[in-house]
């Protein structure tokens, strides 16, 4: 029983890392997601966009964060650290869904929207935040959602490259005795419980847009 | 206020507007009538520069905004907010709201300055949908189909209300496919057909205006092109 909870205590000192992947890789997800998905219905270098995602969403992640930690270093000579090469590679891997998913958002608002924001004079940018983008977020949130759980459960490859998330925690502890059920059972836990948390925070977000009273 | 000269409109090489030429005075108001499909909302399109058009040019003097057939209020926002989220932007005082529900009161919408768009009747979405053009001081308003959908008493009102619209001093272009309604409000007339104007006239200055454009309306095109050279006697 004292080994058990000596067990969870060791695999959860893991999720502070497997957090720290997620949160740094949605954030460069969702900027990059935004400002392809926006430059591309624009027309602005939009086969360059449209090849970086085919190319991305073409090749396994596992491969992509290779390249980034022991390719890309030799190459140009710089060396960085298994938690950014992680942060990097799962940011950029994201960004190519998310600019799949916002294009969907982005495309199922009448066209009339752009123009009435147009006739009335309001600027791009102003058009772009305030009329454009909250009604694309409203539609894609179940969809955002998903992809960060996905992602989450995605940032267990990190443990390819030996930093100390949560599924690297509880292969060591594997390894240390020879034991596999318990350890990967607790590392399962984490992540679950850490996806009920994502789900009930996208649910709140739901609720709380007060657009969803307006339609 | 309104030059359009020599406008040539192609969609994948079909010409949707055909060397179309007009001017409009300022405070006028013009109405285009025509069979569905004679290019009214194209031409209201490229007036606003929505559209552009292959060739030709369209010169307008001042501000011009345009009320779209489906209103395209911004769903997210309540009324209050579509009508000053514009002029906020340039004004940051407290004035645009204050206008803006001075203006809600006057079209008889007050109370509905909190709702949002799926909660107002089609005529109140016309009212917001016009109250916001006026809220950016337009020169020129252009109106597609300000009457669709809307019943008779409704249509009445809008007849109303676009007159003391005229009155502020602003010119309307206004598309619609309801004769009596642009008979009623309009100070000219032109029907488009097949992308060409067919017919200019005053309808106070007309015998029996409605009489005079329906025939414009269900006569086949050989028939049409005889009835014009009649007419032109
Ligand atoms: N974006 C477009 N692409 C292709 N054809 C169009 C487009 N917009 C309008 N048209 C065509 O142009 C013609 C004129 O349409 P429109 O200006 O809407 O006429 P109206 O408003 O008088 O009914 C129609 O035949 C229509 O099919
Ligand atoms: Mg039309």
């Amino acid at each position: 029983m004292e080994r058990i909870v000596s067990d969870i205590v060791y695999v959860g000192t893991g999720v502070l890392v497997t957090l720290q992947l997620l949160v740094g890789a949605i954030c460069i997800g969702i900027v990059g997601g935004l400002l392809m998905s926006i430059l591309r219905y624009r027309g602005t270098c939009r086969s360059l966009i449209n090849g970086m995602v085919s190319i991305i969403r073409g090749t396994p992640l596992i491969l992509q964060l290779g390249l980034i930690y022991f390719a890309v270093p030799g190459i140009f000579g710089i060396k960085l650290t298994a938690i950014a090469a992680g942060i990097i590679s799962f940011g950029l891997n994201s960004s190519a869904y998310v600019a799949e998913i916002l294009r969907a958002g982005i495309e199922s608002i009448p066209k009339g929207q752009f123009e009435a924001a147009q006739t009335l004079g309001i600027p791009t940018s102003h058009m772009w935040k305030d009329i454009i983008l909250p009604q694309v977020v409203r539609n894609v949130l179940p969809a955002m959602v998903g992809e960060i759980i996905a992602l989450l459960k995605e940032t267990a490859i990190i443990s390819m490259i030996g930093c100390q998330d949560i599924m690297r925690k509880s292969q060591l502890l594997a390894a240390e005795q020879f034991v596999y059920f318990t350890p990967l059972c607790i590392a399962g836990v984490y992540y679950y419980l850490l996806v009920l948390f994502i789900e009930f925070i996208g649910r709140k977000i739901e609720r709380s847009e007060k657009y969803d009273k307006s339609i | 206020m309104i030059k359009v000269s020599n406008v040539r409109k192609l969609f994948n090489e079909i010409t949707v507007l055909d060397d179309v030429s007009f001017s409009v005075e300022k405070s006028n108001i013009i109405g285009l009538a025509g069979p569905s499909g004679g290019g009214k909302s194209t031409l209201l399109r490229c007036i606003q520069k929505l559209d552009k058009p292959n060739s030709g040019t369209i010169k307008c003097d001042g501000r011009v905004c345009f009320m779209f057939q489906d209103f395209q209020l911004f769903p997210h926002m309540t009324v209050l907010e579509n009508l000053t989220y514009a002029p906020a932007l340039k004004n940051k005082t407290s004035l645009p709201a204050k206008l803006a529900l001075e203006m809600l009161e006057n079209l008889g919408i007050g109370s509905k300055a909190d709702a949002y768009q799926r909660q107002l009747s089609g005529g109140q979405k016309q009212r917001v949908a016009l109250a916001r053009s006026l809220m950016i001081k337009p020169d020129i308003l252009l109106c597609d189909e300000p009457t669709s959908g809307l019943d008779v008493a409704t249509t009445m009102d809008v007849v109303t209300l676009l007159e003391s619209v005229r009155n502020m001093g602003v010119t309307m272009v206004i598309a619609s496919h309801d004769l009596d309604f642009l008979i009623k409000i309009s100070d000219r007339i032109l029907l488009l057909k097949e992308g060409r104007i067919a017919v200019d006239i005053s309808p106070k200055e007309t015998d029996n205006p409605v009489e005079y454009l329906k025939k414009f309306y269900s006569l086949p095109p050989q028939q049409f092109v005889e009835t014009l050279k009649l007419s032109s006697f």
